[in-house]
């Protein structure tokens, strides 16, 4: 089995999100987060001229510096305030849930053979497998996590996900959508981020299975 | 080379490198620790006076804690021919995988079997840690060596390893994902450091040393003897493994990958040494987190395996 450069690094790209599956140290999630963003902004920095497209390259950059960069710094700064270190993880131990993302990744694996995949150069069923797995490992993030700051770094997993394969698998957005998605994940962040801190306040913690108890 | 340079080279390897190698992590730990540290033969000069000394053992032994040294010690010289850890090593086939790893399990079985039998508690407090690391590690070393197989369609670890096989030749990511997966749980294996700390002898957590604390004289150097060859061999095989990774590595003359192969050892050695120099022990508890990354590890080799078959 060889793989493409795009290949390589949409494959490592994901497995960076499995390993974030298993780590509950908040920190090191979201330095595997920034790691991730900067191997998608490579995915699309290859893939510039062999699409032939160069304000790809524009948006690689983009990306590394606000997903990449900023998010993680952002919430790095709200993990600090909050005053949070560790995620211990409902239902799942943290261990498993990374095993459970490997088993999703083979099931990915198993689901993207079956799709049709446009015959067009960098387009291949590994980078496929890589953004599904990518969108089911955000999945279990979201939902094997105590902490509502890990809700939000599964999003960011999930939508890394879904720029994969929309970048590898479609003949691509318009620059101006990616430019107000990308816009999008920014002020949602932000938001999120202060609305977990108004949590912290009013409710003295910010753990998701306790939130479901009404209070006046 | 023929067939007899074959086996004396594999004699001096076996007697020269296995002290180089805890010589090696002894050094680069005191190196980093700003101390001298023992020479790096070190670890022969201990066997040759632990020849020398007389033996003292427990009341209650039977023939187990008496002939468990040299079953350590036949076990790993059979695994030392058998498994293709160095390429000075003769060629026989016959390293079935699952054997490789139950001949592992026979020689720590009877590890345990002597701790018990030596009725010291401490014997206990070590055998009971060992068989709970065991028990973990066994599926990260038997899934990635059967990924392995699975790619050669073999379960002869000799084809695998091979630089014959043509499967084999562009699966770096296999064979990087095997190679880290079997580094961490070789790590596990020897209870080496982000598990257990060989150089303090704290009763609350060792491992091995626990088991092997009733030993003495000839006893305990053979013993020693085979630890740190069961550490070279594994060393070997993880180096062997990210060797397999290099397309470069299978148009290279066969003398060129013994070399490599040597000095690969002593590499991962010295990584090893920094790495214990660097890394502090886990909690007991959070041991098997440690091993379930390994496991991830081969989990994904497994999932490449089956996956390259069926792109083929």
């Amino acid at each position: 089995m060889t793989f493409s450069p795009t290949e390589y690094l949409a494959i490592a790209a994901c497995l960076t999100a499995i390993l974030m599956a298993g780590a509950s140290d908040l920190r090191m999630n979201l330095t595997y987060y920034s790691i991730q963003t900067f191997l998608l902004a490579g995915v699309t920095a290859v893939l510039a001229p062999i699409l032939k497209e160069e304000w790809l390259l524009v948006l690689a950059v983009l990306l590394a510096l606000i997903k990449g960069v900023s998010v993680p710094i952002f919430l790095n700064w709200i993990r600090q305030k909050i005053g949070v270190n560790k995620d211990i993880g409902v239902m799942l131990a943290t261990p498993l849930s990374m095993h459970l993302c490997v088993v999703l990744l083979g099931a990915s694996y198993l689901f993207t053979r079956t799709l049709p995949l446009a015959p067009f150069e960098g387009r291949s069923w590994p980078t496929a497998t890589a953004a599904v797995s990518l969108v089911f490992t955000g999945l279990v993030i979201m939902l094997t996590r105590r902490i509502a700051l890990s809700q939000i770094i599964g999003f960011l997993v999930l939508e890394n996900g879904i720029y994969l394969f929309a970048l590898t698998q479609t003949s691509g957005m318009p620059m101006l959508v990616e430019m107000g998605i990308l816009l999008d994940v920014l002020a949602g962040v932000m938001v999120a981020g202060l609305l977990i801190f108004n949590i912290q306040k009013s409710f003295e913690h910010i753990d998701v299975t306790l939130l479901d108890e009404l209070k006046d | 080379m023929t067939p007899i340079l074959q086996w004396l080279a594999m004699l001096v390897y076996l007697i020269v490198v296995p002290p180089l190698v805890i010589g090696i992590i002894r050094k680069t730990k005191a190196r980093l620790q700003n101390r001298v540290g023992p020479p790096l033969f070190q670890f022969l000069f201990d066997l040759i006076k632990l020849c020398q000394k007389s033996e003292t053992v427990s009341d209650t032994i039977c023939w187990i804690f008496r002939s468990t040294s040299a079953i350590n010690f036949a076990i790993m010289l059979v695994l030392a021919v058998l498994l293709p850890w160095t390429g000075f090593k003769p060629q026989i086939h016959g390293a079935d995988l699952f054997f490789v790893v139950y001949a592992f399990a026979l020689a720590k079985f009877f590890t345990i079997l002597a701790a018990l039998d030596s009725g010291s508690s401490f014997g206990a407090f070590g055998s009971s840690r060992e068989v709970f690391l065991s028990a973990l590690v066994e599926p990260p070393v038997i899934l990635s060596l059967a990924a392995l197989g699975i790619g050669v369609q073999s379960s002869d670890l000799y084809q695998a390893f091979s630089f014959e096989s043509l499967s084999m030749a562009h699966q770096s990511a296999l064979w990087g994902l095997v190679g880290i997966s079997i580094v961490m749980s070789s790590l596990v294996e020897l209870s080496r450091m982000p598990i257990d700390d060989p150089t303090t002898h704290l009763e609350l957590t060792m491992v091995h040393e626990a088991m092997t604390i009733e030993n003495s004289g000839r006893n305990l150097a053979l013993t020693e003897y085979a630890h740190v060859l069961r550490m070279t061999i594994l060393f070997g095989l993880t180096f062997q493994c990210f060797l397999h990774a290099v397309p470069w590595a299978y148009t290279a003359g066969p003398l060129l990958i013994g070399v490599i192969g040597i000095i690969g050892v002593l590499l991962v050695a010295f990584g090893v040494g920094i790495f214990e120099g660097l890394a502090v022990k886990l909690q007991w508890r959070k041991n098997p987190d440690f091993i379930a990354y390994s496991l991830t590890m081969s989990l994904l080799a497994c999932f490449i395996a089956v996956g390259g078959g069926i792109v083929k």
